[in-house]
């Protein structure tokens, strides 16, 4: 700001008003107009560059890198680190596994969070209690869920979990301790907490659909489920794709939850990219690799926003035309 | 008036001769160290600890207890970053050789040398001097926390079966088929959890089995015959023998199961055990035993070493290296070890400790302890900057096999592929 000061001029109506001179010119009304909003905005933007932009700069550059700090070496890499995310077989392994926890948590999400929607539509008391009832899972951290349903599900002592094991339904290492069945465990606990979520999106959105269009379909003899396919869901899909977005996001970064019940295993049965990540920075100091992981993981978050933001507008604007 | 002036006088010369007095008594007097502790036994009788030596040298030793991870990511940042955030740091057994390499910790060989006879490095067991803290002929970090590893049995339950305690391997494994007894009570319990716990509990076995983690030329043999070998029997024992979540268990899972009484015998660290006899968090009081833990038949005598160091940030200034040295010192100085372990750290280092009649009385495992250590092995967890991958690796590939995922020879085929590329 050097070079910047102040003084009294007269302004167009004659009255005398503060200037500001820069470098000896006075500056329009326009232009210090413009200097005032960007002195407003500029902590914001300091803050988050800061906190955002500049590690994620620094981020994208070591992952040029074989970056390591323990024992400590820098050496250029360029797409090394990137292309072992596909080479390297545990890292190509929690790739594929984060891709099937995603699609199926977020579909089995979806499909419970839609069913409880349309239970919860009426407005009546008890669907107002119901629909209270069933945010609790939502208000519990993802880390204290995991450690309840590990100790639900512990096969020597857990409430569930020991009679599933000793009735043959799961293998006697427990559901979350057998390679076959621990990702579909996680699943059903993420589908736990976070289905309520997905259910109050969708009925929000149930409950701003206008009702008069619904009446005269019921008057003109649609069927229920007509209604639903006809009317409904495509005037529902903005709501839709919101609910997805949100979750699609969440469920790919997943940590919590695996770090608490089987840290990524059995096996390698669970290890997700964040798990994954975590190792290879926190625990192997491989800054360069966590870094590639880390930026694959903003890539692909990215990708699927702006695919559904995409959808989402195109999907209001057809809700609009009905 | 005369006298009372010369009153003053003599009182101010006294004061001044006092004061020169303290100063050189305290010459850190004012200063403040803080240490990054792991959160085991001994971090919280260190805490305690630290005001009196706060009243014999006038320094501050602040102790900040950090969970494992915790603390090996802050000290490796702190070192790393050279931030100066910690002037001393607990240090794993494991961990000596990747920060040996970095040259991230004050090499203590010239110190020791020089304060001997205040030390009295003949007291300390030569096993805790190597393994807790001396890399390639430098002593990266002075021992303070040595640990044992042991059988832990019940007497009733070998009792009841005519049982003799095991003196080799394949005895222990023949007495877990024997006690098991499901759901009462399992033969055996031992680490599963996939990493660092499988890993470590299996690498201990797999020692007194005979096996090894790096060949003689000191590169990677996981797969060798001897440790197939050691994880088919391993993997036995666990489908056999042990409690059914056992595949899951970690530390506390393992000493808990054992403590509630569900399983028969276990080898573990010897700063567990006061806790069997503790009413308020054991069903098995009364009722356990502690012995070495058998090696193989036919093989030598050699029983597991761990535990931890402390050193001293390389980074920071000389006073404060010098304070934290003489903290070392004071902390591990026979009379104040006896102390802090009488408190209950579990931290055992002097020879003197395990004969002495206070700690023998209250802690009756102490001669099995001298036997581990006069006959310890602190290298079945190779201490090598390659360690952390190696850990991982067979941490995952233990744990693939102990839930059926894999075979215990491709399993470690694997294992051994990515092993040699880190060498």
């Amino acid at each position: 700001m050097s070079g910047l000061r102040r003084r009294f001029a007269p302004r167009n109506d004659g009255v005398a008003s503060p200037a500001v001179i820069v470098h000896g010119r006075r500056l329009s009304y326009q232009s210090r107009r413009r200097l005032f909003l960007i002195l407003l905005g500029a902590p914001a933007l300091i803050y988050v560059v800061a906190i955002a932009l500049w590690p994620l700069a620094r981020g994208i550059g070591y992952s040029f890198y074989d970056y390591s700090l323990l024992p400590a070496r820098t050496a250029f890499v360029g797409l090394d680190n990137y292309a072992a995310l596909w080479t390297n077989e545990a890292a190509r392994q929690s790739i594929v596994t984060t891709a099937v926890f995603t699609i199926a948590a977020v579909a089995l999400e979806f499909a419970l969070g839609l069913g409880l929607a349309l239970l919860l539509w009426r407005d009546h008391p008890f669907q107002r209690a119901c629909l209270a009832l069933l945010l609790i899972p939502v208000t519990v951290t993802p880390i204290v869920a995991g450690l309840v349903f590990r100790a639900l599900l512990a096969p020597d002592y857990g409430l569930i979990g020991y009679y599933l094991a000793t009735s043959g339904l799961s293998s006697p290492h427990g559901l979350f301790g057998d390679p076959t069945t621990a990702l579909s465990t996680l699943v059903a606990v993420d589908a736990w907490q976070w289905s309520p979520f997905m259910a109050l999106i969708l009925l929000a959105g149930l409950k701003s659909l206008p009702t008069d269009i619904l009446e005269a379909a019921e008057a003109d003899g649609a069927t229920a489920l007509q209604r639903f396919r006809m009317i409904v869901f495509p005037m529902l899909l903005p709501a839709v794709f919101l609910a997805l977005v949100l979750r699609t996001m969440d469920a790919f970064r997943i940590f919590d939850i695996v770090f608490a019940t089987t840290n990524g295993g059995p096996a390698d049965a669970t290890n997700v990219l964040m798990i994954y990540a975590v190792k290879q920075g926190l625990e192997f100091f491989n800054i360069g690799f966590a870094s590639a992981i880390a930026n694959l993981m903003i890539l692909c978050i990215a990708v699927f926003s702006i695919l559904f933001i995409a959808l989402v507008r195109r999907a209001d604007k057809r809700a609009n035309e009905l | 008036m005369r006298t009372r002036y010369l009153l003053r006088v003599a009182a101010a010369i006294s004061l001044a001769a006092l004061s020169s007095a303290s100063a050189a008594d305290k010459p850190y007097d004012g200063v403040t160290l803080t240490l990054a502790s792991q959160n085991d036994q001994f971090a919280t009788v260190m805490a305690d600890l630290a005001p009196k030596f706060k009243e014999a040298t006038g320094v501050t030793v602040k102790v900040d207890i950090l969970s494992y991870p915790e603390l090996l990511s802050k000290v490796t940042a702190d070192f790393v970053g050279h931030t100066k955030g910690y002037d001393l740091a607990t240090m794993d057994i494991v961990w000596a050789g990747q920060f040996a390499e970095g040259g991230y910790t004050v090499d203590l060989t010239d110190w020791i040398k020089r304060d001997a006879a205040e030390i009295k490095p003949d007291d300390i067991y030569p096993v805790l001097m190597s393994a807790l803290g001396n890399y390639k002929g430098k002593q990266v970090a002075f021992p303070f926390a040595g640990y044992a590893n042991v059988l832990a049995y019940r007497t009733d339950l070998y009792a009841a079966a005519g049982l003799k305690p095991p003196e080799t391997m394949e005895d222990m494994v023949a007495n877990a088929y024997k006690l098991t007894d499901p759901p009462k009570h399992y033969g055996f319990v031992a680490n599963g959890q996939k990493g660092p716990a499988v890993a470590q509990d299996w690498m201990q076995y797999n020692a007194e089995m005979g096996g090894s983690i790096l060949g003689a030329d000191g590169k990677p043999a996981l797969n060798s015959e001897a440790n197939i070998k050691g994880l088919t029997v391993y993997k036995n024992l666990f489908d056999k023998t042990a409690p059914p979540g056992a595949a899951d268990y970690d530390w506390g899972g393992r000493e808990e199961s054992f403590r509630q009484g569900l399983a028969a015998q276990m080898q573990t660290w010897s700063i567990g055990a006061p806790g069997y006899s503790n009413p308020e968090m054991s069903k098995i009081v009364g009722k356990v035993a502690i012995t070495v833990a058998p090696p193989g038949k036919g093989l030598p005598k050699k029983y597991g070493v761990g535990g931890w160091g402390m050193s001293i940030n390389a980074d920071i200034d000389q006073k404060h290296k010098e304070a934290a040295w003489l903290w070392i010192k004071w902390l591990t100085s026979p009379a104040v070890h006896k102390e802090f372990n009488l408190r209950g750290a579990g931290s055992y280092l002097r020879i003197s400790e395990t004969h002495d009649p206070d700690l023998v009385a209250k802690f009756s495992f102490l001669p099995v302890v001298d036997e581990v250590f006069k006959n310890g092995d602190g290298e079945y967890r190779p201490r090598i900057p390659q360690y952390p991958q190696i850990q991982d690796l067979l941490g995952t590939a233990v744990n693939a096999v102990l839930v059926g995922h894999a075979d215990p020879k491709k399993a470690l085929d694997d294992a051994q592929a990515e092993a040699v590329k880190l060498f």
